[in-house]
């Protein structure tokens, strides 16, 4: 078992009223998993994979992250935990501009205090695993969409986290590198790598080995 | 990951050209005016440091009261420095006097130069530490010897070594070369000697001072030298001071009960910034400009670190995205804050060195304007360590609220996009901008203020005519053949009239006092300034006569007659003075008739009342060493000068002819002033265009951020003029709130300074409205740039950049 949440609820107040976005939550991920999490807009998904992610807090319920009971957690272990633990891919790859593709993939090593010459062969590994050893050194406003995203799942996948979360990482690409980018994560997912993705396309869910359905902040069923 | 952060922040500095332009150079051009500023103050600070025994080094002075006003003066009696030797030889090392700087001709061969030079006791050499070239520093122990300052004896002997050379002193006296010094630096106070006599050959030639010196008691006659004192080792200037105070009331043998004397020392480290005395005390005096000027370069300074905050914060709000982003993918707080330190930092340390070269670009001109001699310390380690640490403290400050504000956010709010600069985010940039226009309408309120000052005492009456004015100075052979030079001049047309006086127009004369008159209050000291004149000086400077007549030769060429200004009869508080009679102190016998009353002539000071002056005819060369010389309108300056210098040559063929305007020397009164004025608008335009670059930063980007919101209203129908309108008003609110903190302000700081002087501009409303409608229209034309470019472009782009 990766990862469990129990009896999990994250809501704000407006106006006297209280608003559940995340309500009555159970979930369980084991390792080796690839799950999709579906619903309507504003259902609570991102919120859920970013509870999970440990970018966001939430107001009651248990979370336990391979034996570690998150919820009793300081934001600095929590923060640690992630680092080690999770890679994040986003819908709009979020990478940042002023580096270029070499530079953006060694950033978290650099993070987790690498050394140079580690560092050196790990994003030769990642630039070589991707095929893009010849786009290094441009910035990202020079690649296409569905290059922006690999780079983005490079860099989630460099420090070897045991899960990847992804926000609708196909969200602003065509169909075609859509496509590209959910078969490195089958491919990826055969390897070990759990992940969790947020998607709004029936086709890319089937990509996974299970879907949660969510509506309201609840979840209604899992597949 | 140190080369990482200066990556990116280098790489950001690249790709924000126009930002770190605006940035980088407006820093840099505050940091250069702090630099110039400091280095200006160093200067200042340093003043006379040179000289080796700085600390043990002061001069003697003496306050004097009169009808209850102490007035404090540098002249003292022939027989101080000997007395001070005599009395208190325990305090003193080395005590000597001397005579003014003043201008000699110097002959060698037949070549003659005027240089200014003093006349000095031999120690002298000791107390200022000479550094000798040439000979020893007891050069001054034979009567007829000269020490020369090594540029004087380049421009008389080249390179050679002139010691045993004979020169020709005033065409009269054979003197000896003894030595050659090296020149005093420029900020010492002993700048100005070309050279040094022996004081006893200063003695030998006025037969005056050798009476006083010879007569019973010489601290009764007093005379007129300033004197010097090195203090001996373990002894307290304080408290000599105070030892020394009543030396001259107690030497004296006659006791005058109306008239206080106490000597005091003045140190060194004060002559040049505590050299102004009001009441007996030190009231400063160019401290004050270090201060003002210490201040307003801090201010400047504050005003490009302002805007580098700002800009960076605005800047940095753009960059949440990146701060989460890098949450996300493991950093932490702490590397995050110094991340945006090290680009803080990296800029201000690059602001740094462009500023030297701004300073070393600006510093000429400064130098002009100042009238000072800066320099730019390059090898001094002191100078650059402390610039660092000023770019380090600098980025620092600059970088805080970046650091420590956007570390702090939730990587999920950036990442969503729902973070925006709210209220609260602005606040703080809102108060920078309106601390930055404070300042600067403040420094523009000042800058008027201090031209109308000027203006106001350039426009006061003088009460003569300034205009072709010139004086030479008198020779022996000339004063004898005033009537014949005059006619001459006169006859040919090149001038209208010349005479004789005892001092420069524009300088204030000697005082006199023990004048009595019927009907004087008798707890009234009769004190007056006294005008020692000939005949046509009247006609000469065009004084107007309210009341009676000016001198004339039709009644006797003998007797003395006196003209007095309107305030000397308003302190003598006579009715109809003219007739009236005037004792003599000196001889209660002689008696001389009050002939007429003239308007005030301005001669001191702009800006001080007038004081009581007697003008008196009198003949002697002593009493008259100056020609006043009006010259003729119609003819041209050139002319009129090459003819007068002919005839004074014929009368004095190897002395150089000088003549200098009065107008000149009038205009050098308001010199501080004037310089105090130019420096301020210099700072007050650098203040503004420091401004304008942070607000016009601050627009972009602010319209860089309202672009969507730009975009939806064009959509909806807003017009550019609305849209301009709705860009423009932030900003001007903030303009108005700056006006009504900077206008009291400046009223208070420009009230305090007027009062410094007796004759001063009243502070019109006007100037306040004209700063701040100026401060108005550059924040509009700074802001509207930006605005219209926003508001006028196409709202589809923008649209669809979300």
């Amino acid at each position: 078992m990766l990862l469990e949440i129990k009896d999990l609820f994250k809501w704000v107040n407006s106006g006297g009223n209280r608003i559940f976005l995340l309500n009555d939550i159970e979930l369980t991920i084991n390792e080796g998993d690839f799950i999709s999490i579906m619903g309507p807009s504003g259902s609570g998904k991102t919120t859920l994979l970013n509870v999970i992610g440990m970018l966001d807090d939430f107001n009651e319920g248990e979370y336990h992250f391979l034996d570690q009971e998150v919820h009793t957690l300081k934001e600095k272990y929590r923060a640690k935990l992630y680092k080690d633990y999770i890679g994040f891919v986003f819908q709009s790859y979020h990478l940042i501009d002023e580096l270029t593709v070499y530079e953006n993939i060694e950033t978290p090593l650099l993070y987790k205090n690498y050394k140079s010459a580690e560092r050196k062969s790990l994003v030769a590994d990642m630039l070589d695993r991707f095929n893009i050893v010849g786009k290094k050194d441009l910035f990202p406003s020079q690649l296409s969409g569905g290059q922006q995203q690999i780079v983005g799942i490079a860099r989630a996948l460099i420090s070897s986290p045991k899960l990847i979360l992804a926000d609708e990482p196909t969200g602003n690409l065509n169909s075609k590198q859509g496509e590209e980018i959910m078969n490195l994560f089958k491919q990826l997912n055969d390897e070990g790598v759990t992940i969790i993705q947020v998607t709004h396309s029936e086709k890319n869910a089937t990509y996974g080995s299970r879907i949660i359905n969510l509506l309201d902040g609840r979840i209604i069923n899992t597949v | 990951m140190l080369r990482n952060y200066f990556k990116i922040a280098w790489r950001n500095l690249i790709k924000n050209k126009s930002y770190t332009l605006i940035n980088i150079g407006g820093l840099a051009v505050g940091m250069a005016v702090a630099i110039v500023i400091g280095l200006w103050i160093y200067g200042e600070l340093s003043y006379n440091k040179n000289h080796e025994n700085y600390n043990r080094i002061a001069q003697v002075m003496q306050n004097q009261t009169v009808n209850g006003i102490t007035e404090t003066w540098d002249a003292l009696p022939f027989i101080m420095s000997e007395g001070l030797r005599n009395e208190y030889g325990n305090d003193f090392k080395y005590a000597v006097q001397g005579t003014w700087e003043s201008e000699y001709t110097l002959g060698f061969g037949n070549k003659m130069f005027i240089k200014t030079g003093s006349y000095f006791e031999p120690e002298i050499t000791e107390i200022l530490s000479l550094n000798m070239i040439n000979g020893v520093r007891n050069g001054l122990k034979e009567m007829h010897s000269i020490l020369l300052s090594q540029s004087l004896s380049e421009v008389l002997f080249g390179k050679m070594d002139p010691v045993g050379e004979i020169l020709k002193l005033e065409n009269k006296v054979d003197i000896k070369v003894t030595g050659v010094y090296e020149d005093f630096p420029e900020n010492s106070s002993f700048k100005k000697l070309d050279f040094i006599l022996p004081w006893d050959l200063y003695v030998s030639q006025d037969w005056w001072i050798k009476e006083v010196l010879e007569s019973v008691n010489p601290w009764d006659a007093g005379g007129s030298t300033r004197t010097y004192v090195q203090m001996a080792e373990n002894t307290i200037i304080e408290e000599v001071s105070l030892k020394i105070r009543d030396i001259i009331t107690d030497k004296k043998s006659e006791l005058d009960k109306t008239y206080e004397q106490e000597v005091f020392l003045h140190r060194m480290s004060k002559w040049h910034l505590y050299g102004e005395f009001k009441n007996g005390t030190s009231i400063g005096g160019g401290i004050g400009d270090v201060w003002l000027f210490g201040v307003i370069g801090l201010l400047v300074l504050l005003l490009a670190c302002i805007n580098f905050m700002n800009l960076s914060t605005a800047r940095s709000e753009k960059r949440a995205k990146e701060v989460g982003i890098r949450k996300a993918i493991g950093s932490n707080r702490r590397q995050l804050i110094s991340q945006f330190f090290i680009e803080s930092i990296l800029i201000s340390t690059l602001a740094f060195l462009f500023s030297i070269f701004v300073v070393a670009f600006i510093l000429p001109f400064f130098n002009r304007i100042a009238d000072s001699h800066v320099v730019i310390l390059w090898d001094n380690p002191l100078f650059w360590i402390l610039g660092l640490a000023f770019s380090i403290l600098t980025g620092i400050t600059a970088g805080m609220y970046p650091a420590l504000y956007l570390s702090s956010f939730k990587p999920v709010k950036v990442l969503k996009g729902v973070f925006k600069a709210g209220q609260s985010a602005s606040t703080p940039r809102q108060i920078l901008v309106v601390s930055q226009f404070t300042i600067s309408i403040m420094l523009i309120i000042g800058t008027i203020i201090v031209y109308q000052q000027i203006n106001y005492a350039q426009n006061r009456p003088l009460g003569y005519d300034k205009d072709g004015l010139i004086a030479v100075s008198t020779t022996e052979e000339t004063h004898k053949n005033i009537d014949a030079i005059r006619l001459s001049l006169i006859n040919e047309e090149s001038i209208i009239e010349m005479s004789e006086s005892n001092n420069l127009i524009t300088d204030e004369w000697n005082t006199a006092g023990g004048f009595e008159w019927d009907g004087k209050d008798s707890k009234l000291v009769g004190e007056f300034h006294i005008g020692s004149v000939n005949y046509d000086y009247g006609k000469t400077i065009g004084w107007k006569i309210k009341e009676g007549r000016d001198f004339s030769r039709e009644f006797g060429t003998d007797s003395i007659q006196l003209i007095l200004n309107e305030s000397a009869v308003a302190f003598m508080n006579l009715k109809d003075p003219v007739g009236k009679i005037l004792r003599n102190p000196g001889e209660a016998s002689s008696v001389i008739t009050i002939v007429g009353v003239v308007e005030d002539l301005l001669i001191a000071s702009p800006y001080e009342p007038v004081k009581p002056y007697i003008f008196a005819n009198v003949k002697g060369r002593g009493k008259l060493s100056e020609f006043l010389i009006k010259l003729n309108p119609e003819k041209s300056v050139k002319e009129s000068l090459g003819k007068i210098e002919a005839v004074f040559k014929t009368y004095n063929p190897s002395r150089p002819f000088e003549a200098s305007f009065v107008d000149e020397a009038y205009a050098k009164k308001f010199g501080n002033e004037k310089r105090i004025g130019q420096l301020v608008t210099l700072l007050a335009i650098l203040a503004i265009f420091i401004s304008c670059l942070g607000l016009f930063g601050l627009a972009s980007y602010m319209a860089e951020q309202r672009i969507k919101e730009i975009g939806i209203r064009k959509v909806l129908g807003a017009s550019v003029l609305r849209l301009w309108n709705m860009l423009s008003k932030d900003f001007l609110g903030l303009v108005i709130i700056a006006c009504a903190i900077a206008v009291p302000v400046a009223y208070y700081v420009m009230d305090g300074w007027l009062q410094k002087f007796e004759y001063r501009t009243s502070i019109s409303w006007w100037v306040s409205v004209l700063a701040c409608g100026g401060a108005v229209v550059v924040t509009l034309i700074t802001v509207s740039y930006q605005g219209v470019k926003a508001a006028k472009a196409n709202p589809i782009k923008s649209l669809k950049t979300e």
